[in-house]
């Protein structure tokens, strides 16, 4: 098998006359925990559902196993645990027969570990899927995704509206999957502390393009943001290249720049600044630098 | 796919319930009608119209059965659709092929329902009442195949129509069609041409149907 678990090529999609994602090339490998991240509307939904052939590409294609997406088997999707964002859950069905439903069409099911979890999110089996809190719902779908043992484990935003202790219990099962060899996952989200904590590599899409793909500690390292006092007024052209951000106040230069190294630091050196420190940034501080406009400057 | 026949049947209960409701309705008129005709006919005053109880029963039972049969299909579709059950069952171990697959059976079965019991109602009362002609034999089984497939393809024109957002050229569609049978059954008779011409439909019908279910998005 392919070591690839999700692979992309030249991925289009259009809605409506709309470019929504835009020649998008992506390769995830297996063990992997892949954090997709973008701005509402940025692609990131559209990109999993087309994954799981719910929604068909304008062009390119998609991999999942190492099977094309429009042809994935009844046998494949046991293997993908999927937890949609806004958990589409049967919703006038009662918890218990959508569990037995699910169950019934599984074709491996941990029934020990999945009453656990029912136990551990305290769901009533006995209420009809509308009438449980978002919350809830949540736990009941990624409860229902993780009791076919899956291989592949696909989040959209599967924290959206869970408060912080569910978030927290979410998060602490996902590290529990990491820590079980071989498993794969994809998770969409966006409260980027949350992937920041589980995520070792990290997509970022912008404008329908991926504008970021590299594991996150390589992101870290990759994007600088400096406070530079001049000592005089700020040049307002440092003549460097890949300059995601600048921003200028009399004397202090604030900029982020992509892909720092030696030339850029000596490049800067030339205007003799009296002082250059570097702000920590979090993966959230970079997110925002990279999804402002001009997000090329940092694609790999 | 026992799993997802189980449920559409589930989903789809009052279906069946109006299914054998109807059938039970139509061999109790059945009998009883057949009775009277019988009892009139011994003492040799009619006081029942045989033409008048067939327009009777025969132009309500059809337009209940181009009804029901587009009701339950709609239904089926809109259903699915507006809840998004597809969505969620197809991200489970289950392919959109055996989804509809699933769908199609429970449409048969509901059509079966009604049908089995009426038909065997008929073929004992034909035993026990008609004149032993030629002509009989064979007739109930072609009025069941006839009255299975017009009922069929009602059911498929109510897929289409629930599937599609727009409801009016499917709905236009399906009232032409029943334009176009039922004069036909009338001149015709339940003959092979109608036959071949609703098997045709109805190939035509699911190939759209199979089409669209599986490859718009979810």
């Amino acid at each position: 098998m392919d070591q690839n678990v999700i692979r992309v090529e030249n991925l289009v999609k259009y809605f409506d006359g709309r470019c929504v994602l835009d020649g998008i090339n992506l390769k995830v490998p297996q063990g992997c925990i892949y954090g997709l991240l973008g701005r509402n509307g940025a692609g990131k939904t559209t990109i999993i559902r087309i994954l799981l052939g719910l929604e068909p590409p304008t062009r390119g294609q998609t991999f999942l196993l190492d099977t094309d997406s429009s042809d994935l088997s009844a046998k494949l999707h046991s293997r993908i645990g999927y937890v949609a964002e806004g958990h589409n859950l049967i919703q006038n069905y009662r918890v218990g027969r959508l569990i037995q439903l699910c169950k019934d069409l599984s074709m491996s099911w941990n029934d020990e570990f999945f009453e656990q979890l029912i136990e551990k999110f305290r769901l009533p089996t006995d209420r009809r899927v509308k009438e449980l809190s978002i919350g809830m719902r949540a736990q009941l779908n990624l409860a229902l995704a993780l009791a076919i043992d899956p291989e592949l484990l696909i989040f959209d935003d599967p924290t959206l509206g869970l408060d912080t202790i569910a978030r927290r219990q979410f998060l602490e099962l996902a590290i529990d999957l990491i820590q079980r060899q071989g498993r794969t996952i994809l998770f969409s989200s966006h409260i980027l502390s949350d992937v920041e904590r589980i995520a070792d590599r990290i997509g970022i899409f912008a404008a329908g393009k991926l504008v970021v793909d590299c594991p996150l500690e390589e992101l870290k390292k990759r994007v600088k943001k400096l406070r530079v006092i001049f000592p005089e007024a700020a040049p307002s052209n440092l003549y460097l290249k890949e300059i995601v951000n600048q921003q200028i106040d009399d004397r202090e230069m604030v900029i982020t720049v992509a892909n720092w190294n030696r030339q850029k630091q000596t490049v800067l050196d030339t205007f003799k600044p009296s002082s250059c420190t570097e702000i920590p940034m979090s993966l959230e501080d970079i997110f925002i630098e990279c999804t402002r406009p001009s997000p090329e400057l940092i694609e790999s | 796919m026992f799993t997802l026949i189980k449920r559409e049947i589930r989903d789809h209960i009052v279906y069946f319930i109006g299914a054998a409701v109807l059938s039970a309705i139509f061999i109790i008129v059945s009998i009883f009608v057949i009775n009277q005709i019988g009892s009139s006919q011994r003492s040799g005053y009619s006081d029942v119209d045989s033409g008048m109880f067939s327009v009777g029963v025969g132009v309500p039972t059809v337009a209940i059965v181009i009804i029901g049969f587009c009701g339950l299909g709609t239904s089926q579709m809109y259903l699915d659709r507006t809840r998004k059950i597809s969505a969620f069952l197809s991200t489970l171990a289950v392919s959109r092929g055996r989804i509809l697959l699933a769908r199609i059976i429970t449409g048969i079965l509901v059509i079966l329902i009604l049908l089995v019991p009426l038909t065997i109602t008929a073929a004992t009362l034909l035993r026990l009442y008609a004149p032993p002609v030629l002509i009989y034999h064979g007739m109930v089984f072609e009025i069941f195949t006839v009255a299975f497939l017009m009922a069929f393809s009602c059911y498929c024109i109510g897929l289409q129509t629930g599937w599609n957002s727009g409801k009016v050229a499917p709905t236009l569609g399906g009232i032409a069609l029943a334009c176009i049978f039922i004069p036909l059954i009338l001149i015709k008779g339940f003959g092979l041409q109608i036959v071949v011409i609703l098997v045709l439909f109805i190939i035509a019908s699911l190939i759209r149907i199979r089409h669209t279910f599986l490859t718009t998005s979810l």
